[in-house]
């Protein structure tokens, strides 16, 4: 008898998982469309409105350029209330208007960090009702192989009882 | 039962080098900025970061209120400490949302690889039970050849 031949199924040869990585890398730097997953699709390009401005705006808080724009701005305020000339010092030390501003922009941090964070929970909420529906289909799958294993086994079966019934 | 020691586990590859690709491109591959706002985030989300806070807040109220320091730079009811606090505030905010951010990004990128993946899982097996419906074919005609044999031979 030959020897037994590994077969790799067609869909996990090394250039299909290649041509999957190349995919991946081209999703990670990309724009937020064109996604494969379904509850990607729900989540980026059936956004309504409400939610790609959400979006946006915890985009643009989260942002190095929002964080260094306001490290700027801090220390411009600090510096023309502390040594500024030619102009008036609008909030000298302690600062007292400069802290009601970050305080107003706290307070506006924290609902968007929530608005944000409850649309990553709907998008898990997508995400699991989906991967049930695909749990049923592997099942199915699993259901069918096993149905057609035991037809197999059940034909090997009188197989052998045909050949018992041989005369030796 | 024997342990096998020798493989790194899950945890030990997250410190080296990562397996799974949306790990690889994600954290392998993370630009200057997404290093530096990881590290960030994992920062002030730190026990670290909590207790020197604690020990800063407890030496500041000390050295503004008891009598024996004469140098006191913000006295009760501490004005220049909350704004402390707001510009800590002010920026944990959006560390927070960048934080976010990266998660959000990741979970998009490891829905496209499930994706990817299972497709392939399934091309796979839909193989799989193609293979064995053949197997079944060729098992069935090894039967019918058998029984003609039967017949042939009258028994």
């Amino acid at each position: 008898m030959s020897q037994p031949v590994t077969h790799i199924p067609e869909a996990l040869r090394d250039e299909v998982k290649a041509l999957i990585h190349l995919r991946l890398r081209q999703a990670h730097r990309g724009p937020e469309e064109d996604h494969k997953h379904p509850a990607n699709q729900a989540h980026y390009e059936e956004a309504t409105r409400g939610e790609r401005l959400a979006d946006q705006l915890a985009a643009a808080m989260g942002s190095w350029p929002f964080i260094i724009a306001q490290s700027c701005l801090m220390i411009a305020w600090v510096y023309f209330n502390v040594w500024g000339i030619f102009i008036a010092h609008w909030d000298p030390y302690p600062f007292i208007l400069l802290n009601l501003v970050l305080s107003f922009q706290a307070t506006y941090a924290g609902p968007i960090v929530l608005l944000a964070g409850n649309r990553q929970s709907q998008k898990d909420r997508i995400t699991l009702e989906h991967a049930a529906d695909e749990s049923d289909k592997g099942e199915e799958h699993i259901i069918k192989i096993l149905t057609e294993i035991k037809k197999n086994t059940e034909l090997t079966l009188q197989i052998l009882s045909e050949l018992e019934a041989e005369p030796a | 039962m024997a342990v096998d020691t020798s493989a790194p586990t899950a945890r030990q590859r997250v410190a080296r080098q990562h397996k799974h690709p949306v790990n690889q491109l994600f954290h392998d591959e993370a630009t200057f900025g997404e290093r530096v706002a990881d590290k960030a985030s994992s920062g002030i989300g730190s026990w670290w970061f909590l207790g020197i806070q604690s020990v800063f807040i407890a030496i500041w109220i000390v050295l503004n209120s008891i009598e024996f320091f004469t140098h006191k730079w913000d006295v009760y009811p501490f004005i220049l400490l909350n704004l402390a606090f707001t510009i800590q505030a002010a920026f944990t905010g959006p560390v927070l949302l960048l934080s976010g951010n990266r998660q959000a990004q990741k979970d998009r990128l490891r829905l496209e690889h499930t994706a990817e993946v299972a497709e392939a899982a399934e091309k796979a097996t839909l193989e799989i039970l193609e293979e064995i419906e053949r197997n079944t074919e060729a098992t069935l005609q090894v039967l019918e050849r058998l029984r003609q044999r039967r017949v042939a031979r009258g028994t």
